[in-house]
């Protein structure tokens, strides 16, 4: 009898759990976010919801091509607003994902920097908010290193023998390659690309973090005197140690946008333009830059900016238009690009 | 031949020491007040007020142990239940059924998510708490199922017998001998279920809808802005919960006993 008094207590646990499930019939008003977890500070996501009574649920993703394929799945339903990488928005509108915004419900458009706008993947500005750009940049730490240090080919330098630390992100390795030697991220000349590959091998010795997050940590700990960083762990890093310097490599600069878009059978569209135009605010676009490191592409938000991130977070036209994106090359190129990458990863070990 | 050197001891404690010693840096980085984890800058609790100040890791959380417990109950009924049906069957493709039956634990996650994302869309299912729970009951099951019928290979068959002598039902038998005799097996399956539902990531990625977040995608998603000690402050609230669980459950099995 004590087994059928358990079995009965143990099937109501699982009957009233699951009827907790199922308890959302009225219509609330709700605004569904895809990005990265944390991306949109909590400060800024409470003061939406008490400002407009919209409440938001922010779901996650990890990489670009997952949020790609839940998209296709849903062949661009469930999701209000997605916040991704340029190239993954440029695929998304060549398959017909995104859709257009209506700037009359945007007032706020207006607030963004033009400098930041007309890119490849949303030419006319039609679909795209940007949100967080970046450059990535070279730091390293003055007392340790010895040789000067003025672009990418001074990564190079023997002296710098298993102290360079890099992110593990293909396509902007291989890309430096490329810079010093004077050709473009983005050629599909097959013998260029070869010859980078080449001269990554010869970067193999110096390298000694290879990382896709927290490579600034480990400059900062001292582990490498060099870093090549993205923008946010540019940020991190010197906020931890202020005496580290920042190198803008002399062969040219990469850019990279993160930027929103409204996929093109969101629920609730009304409710995630009234989110785009909450965040193009002037206030909350400096709360945005200062906990997220990257660049402030909202004018209106430079005189929000604490002192301390007027200098790291707003950068001048004339660095924008030497920033060459990457972008997808053809077949070929992007089977030899895994190549090499492939072999300069071999030699690491 | 007794060993008569500390050398087991030893041994022990230098297994012990390499099992623990990741988590007891976890905890003790949770008081830590510099935001990169590779760095001491001082003891502070600021981390734990942040867990709780953060709404949606709360709700993260929330879904993840309702999730976890549903799968898992889930998985312990119809594991048991299979299990009983596995070791008195006798038709000769039993052997292919068993190996079909622990598929989804062989198969790699991603594959079996991506599936289970298109199948589910081919149903029309909304997806959410309810594609969750299909999608995690289905890893859990075969785990409640090996145990279970690993234990009762090892259960004699007499007993069974005698209780169908004295008048026993089918039914009776299994709810007052066989039940109580594998219960052991089904609380250790579930608990391992339990375990490997609250784990999982990329099954959990594929199947789950706009306003369903559970707590090892948010973790794990938050890799790109950088995860800060409030997830070590989290963690070690969690080891702190299943501590005090597993304190009361001994204290009640003792009083039980006596």
């Amino acid at each position: 009898m004590k087994i059928k008094k358990i079995i009965a207590a143990f099937l109501v646990i699982v009957l009233s759990t699951s009827m907790m499930v199922g308890c959302s019939g009225e219509k609330k008003k709700e605004v569904n976010l895809y990005t990265w977890a944390d991306y949109v500070p909590a400060d800024v996501i409470e003061g939406f919801e008490k400002e407009t009574g919209i409440k938001v649920n922010y779901s996650n993703f990890e990489t670009n091509e997952e949020m790609l394929a839940k998209l296709e799945n849903s062949k661009g339903g469930d999701y209000d607003l997605v916040l991704a990488s340029d190239y993954i928005i440029k695929i998304a509108g060549e398959e017909g994902l995104l859709s257009e915004l209506d700037k009359s419900k945007i007032p706020n458009y207006s607030n963004i920097d033009s400098i930041y706008q007309g890119f490849f993947y949303d030419s006319e500005n039609k679909y795209t908010v940007p949100y967080a750009p970046g450059i990535p940049l070279i730091v390293y730490n003055p007392e340790e290193v010895t040789c000067e240090i003025t672009g990418y080919e001074s990564l190079w330098d023997p002296s710098l023998a298993d102290s360079v630390g890099i992110m593990d992100t293909e396509r902007v390795i291989n890309g430096i390659a490329l810079k010093t030697l004077g050709e473009s991220f983005n050629t599909e000349d097959l013998d260029a690309i070869q010859k980078a590959g080449d001269k990554l091998l010869e970067l193999a010795p110096n390298i000694r973090i290879l990382s896709q997050d927290q490579t600034q940590d480990y400059l900062v700990s001292g582990e490498i005197s060099v870093a090549f960083l993205f923008t946010s762990q540019v940020a991190l890093a010197l906020q931890a140690n202020p005496n580290l310097k920042v190198v803008y490599p002399k062969e040219g600069l990469g850019f990279g946008v993160d930027a929103l878009f409204i996929p093109s059978k969101a629920p609730n569209s009304e409710n995630a333009q009234a989110f785009l135009n909450y965040i193009l605010k002037g206030e909350v676009g400096a709360k945005i830059s200062t906990q997220t490191y990257y660049l402030c592409p909202n004018k209106a938000s430079y005189e929000f900016l604490p002192e301390e991130f007027q200098k790291s977070l707003v950068i001048s036209a004339e660095d924008i238009p030497e920033g060459e994106f990457i972008q997808d090359v053809s077949a070929e190129a992007t089977q030899l690009h895994n190549k090499i990458y492939t072999e300069f990863k071999a030699k690491l070990n | 031949m007794k060993n008569k050197t500390r050398l087991p001891h030893l041994y022990l404690a230098l297994l012990m020491i390499i099992m623990y010693l990741p988590i007891v840096v976890v905890i003790i980085y949770s008081f830590n007040v510099s935001k990169q984890s590779t760095i001491w800058g001082g003891w502070t609790i600021n981390w734990y007020k942040e867990v709780f100040r953060d709404s949606s890791l709360i709700e993260a959380l929330k879904n993840s142990l309702v999730l976890g417990l549903l799968s898992c109950s889930i998985a312990g009924l119809i594991g048991t239940i299979g299990a009983v049906g596995m070791v008195k069957a006798t038709y000769k493709s039993k052997g292919l059924v068993e190996y079909i039956s622990t598929l989804p634990i062989m198969i790699p996650e991603i594959i079996l998510g991506m599936v289970f994302m298109v199948f589910f869309s081919l149903l029309r299912l909304p997806f959410g708490m309810i594609t969750l729970v299909i999608g995690h009951a289905s890893f859990c099951i075969p785990y409640v199922f090996m145990m279970v019928k690993a234990r009762l290979v090892g259960i004699d068959k007499s007993y069974i017998e005698a209780a169908k002598d004295l008048g026993a039902t089918e039914v009776r038998a299994f709810l007052d001998i066989t039940l109580p005799l594998i219960s052991p097996a089904i609380v250790s399956g579930m608990l391992l279920a339990f375990a490997m539902s609250l784990d999982d990531v990329v099954i959990s990625i594929f199947v789950t809808g706009a306003k369903t977040n559970t707590l090892p995608i948010k973790i794990y998603t938050q890799l790109k802005t950088g995860i800060t000690p409030k997830i070590n402050a989290l963690s070690t609230l969690m080891l702190l919960g299943t501590l005090i669980l597993v304190i009361l459950s001994n204290v009640i099995g003792k009083r039980k006993r006596v």
